[in-house]
């Protein structure tokens, strides 16, 4: 037992932890902070295979903006949303074998697998190895994708306005 | 020493040691956001021609903070009835502990450092994010108004002064071609990039005084409209830890100000027998003197004219400002 196995220990419990929470709880912001939890824990199990990179994109993008934006979402429409949820017990047992059946299926799989060697240099200069991979051998794919997210922020824009001017015109009426 | 502790095998006596240099670093900067409320206090009591405090601990009131503080510690904890209990108590530990957390990467000397790791820019602004769910999580919890205006008011400033912030540092890396915070003071060693990125300096300044939620940003706890923002509901300890954030953060963005743009531990030409963790002091207290200037003399923006700027100026002018470096970088280095 060392120390890189109880923090991979306690980083997994809090990210599976959160998880249940977050399914579990009833109050819709309660939900969203506890994904938090969840999206930070990630990040930490990043930094432990010496992706910090990933690791930080993971807490700028999801812990930082993305939980915001669903804060904001959520504030703006019906926030005290509560769920009420009433299951069956069939249902139950129907979903619990399932889980079981999954779990065994997993845990066979996983054991029998085999990586081959281990990379051992994976934390030398890895921020600068993305880089030079980004632009220079996925180069067209990174382009791509920039051209995809442009168009979807100049849609986001044209379909906000639309609205805005839809409304200016029936004030107008 | 660091270094080779940096460097060594983990081990039991390492985690301890860093453990301790943890806590002799916090316990510094308890005491650098001690006597920063003070010198805020007294400066902007000069610079409005009164006094500031003088009673407490001698003619300076050297202890008035202290006083505060225990004053704070002392009063009693209330939270409201209609509050959301669990949140409303975890919204000032989530506010503070990145605040902390961001210290780790700031290399304060060659040898008074804590981290050595290739994304540290990156650490810090990722970290730094957090706070803001701390902070709309107090105000959301309150379950007040003026405190849930306060805390929208402040996630939506730090979210769109957060991009001019990462973009006006883009320069800073292009030329330096790294993230790690110390090979960015070490590129400083002839010239401070502060001469180099002018434009994206002042982006930075003006970004960072907004992250920072300080005047003539301040408007997520405008008192003449908010009351106090989103920490309305909150007393005592709860309260004294949302103040301490804010200071923490102004320790932390002064520190990355002085890497980033003013060299660092780097010398002045001619005055390299002074120490490099004397020359970080020197610089980081005038980044603080200034922001503390910038609070004493300006008047408060509206919140739209704060958007606006954010996104129609501060965002044009740090794009511009990535190209140009880009320019500059092809042709001269």
């Amino acid at each position: 037992m060392n120390g890189e196995l109880i923090l991979f220990f306690v980083l997994a419990l809090v990210a599976i932890g959160s998880g249940i929470l977050m399914l579990n709880l009833t109050k819709v912001v309660h939900m969203v902070i506890a994904l938090v939890f969840t999206f930070l824990s990630i990040a930490g199990l990043y930094v432990m295979l010496s992706a910090e990179f990933v690791a930080f994109v993971q807490v700028l993008i999801y812990s930082g903006a993305i939980t915001i934006i669903m804060l904001f979402g959520i504030m703006l429409t019906r926030h005290d949303d509560k769920t009420e949820t009433k299951i069956g017990v069939p249902r139950m047992i129907l979903v619990l074998t399932g889980i079981v059946a999954f779990f065994v299926v997993m845990f066979f799989q996983i054991n029998d697998l085999s990586f081959g060697e281990q990379a051992a240099d994976l934390h030398v200069d890895n921020t600068e190895k993305i880089g030079i991979a980004l632009y220079s051998k996925y180069v067209i794919p990174f382009e791509l994708t920039s051209v995809l997210l442009l168009v979807a922020l100049v849609g986001a824009i044209i379909l906000a306005k639309r609205d805005d001017e839809d409304k200016g015109a029936e004030d107008n009426e | 020493m660091i270094e080779e502790l940096l460097y060594s095998s983990p081990s039991l006596t390492n985690t301890l040691i860093f453990f301790g240099l943890g806590a002799s670093l916090l316990m510094m900067v308890l005491g650098f956001v001690t006597y920063a409320i003070l010198a805020e206090r007294k400066v902007m009591g000069f610079m409005q021609l009164r006094i500031g405090p003088n009673r407490v601990g001698g003619p300076f009131g050297l202890l008035q903070t202290v006083a505060d503080v225990l004053k704070l510690l002392l009063k009693e904890d209330t939270i409201p009835k209609a509050a959301d209990r669990p949140l409303f108590m975890l919204a000032p530990v989530i506010a503070f502990a990145p605040a902390f957390m961001v210290l780790a990467v700031i290399p304060f000397s060659e040898s008074l450092r804590f981290s050595d790791i290739g994304i540290g820019l990156l650490y810090y602004i990722a970290i730094s994010g957090i706070s803001t769910i701390g902070v709309l999580m107090g105000g959301w919890a309150s379950n007040n108004k003026y405190a849930l205006l306060g805390g929208m008011r402040s996630a939506a400033q730090m979210i769109s002064y957060e991009v001019p912030l990462v973009m006006s540092v883009i320069g800073v890396i292009l030329l330096t071609g790294s993230l790690n915070l110390i090979q960015i003071v070490e590129a400083q060693e002839n010239i401070a990039f502060l001469f180099v990125q002018p434009l994206a300096f002042v982006i930075f300044m003006i970004a960072s005084v907004a992250e920072l939620n300080r005047t003539p940003f301040d408007l997520p706890e405008a008192e003449s409209e908010l009351v106090a923002g989103y920490h309305v509901e909150y007393s005592g300890f709860r309260w004294a830890f949302f103040m301490l954030t804010e200071y923490v953060y102004l320790f932390a963005m002064a520190s990355i100000t002085t890497i980033l743009f003013l060299g660092g531990w780097n010398p002045v030409p001619y005055l390299e027998f002074i120490p490099g963790i004397i020359w970080f002091a020197l610089k980081f207290s005038v980044v603080v003197f200034f922001l503390i200037w910038l609070r004493a003399t300006l008047p408060r923006m509206r919140a739209d004219q704060l958007m606006s700027f954010g996104w129609k100026v501060l965002l044009p002018l740090a794009l511009l400002n990535i190209f140009i470096s880009a320019v500059i970088k092809e042709i001269w280095f």
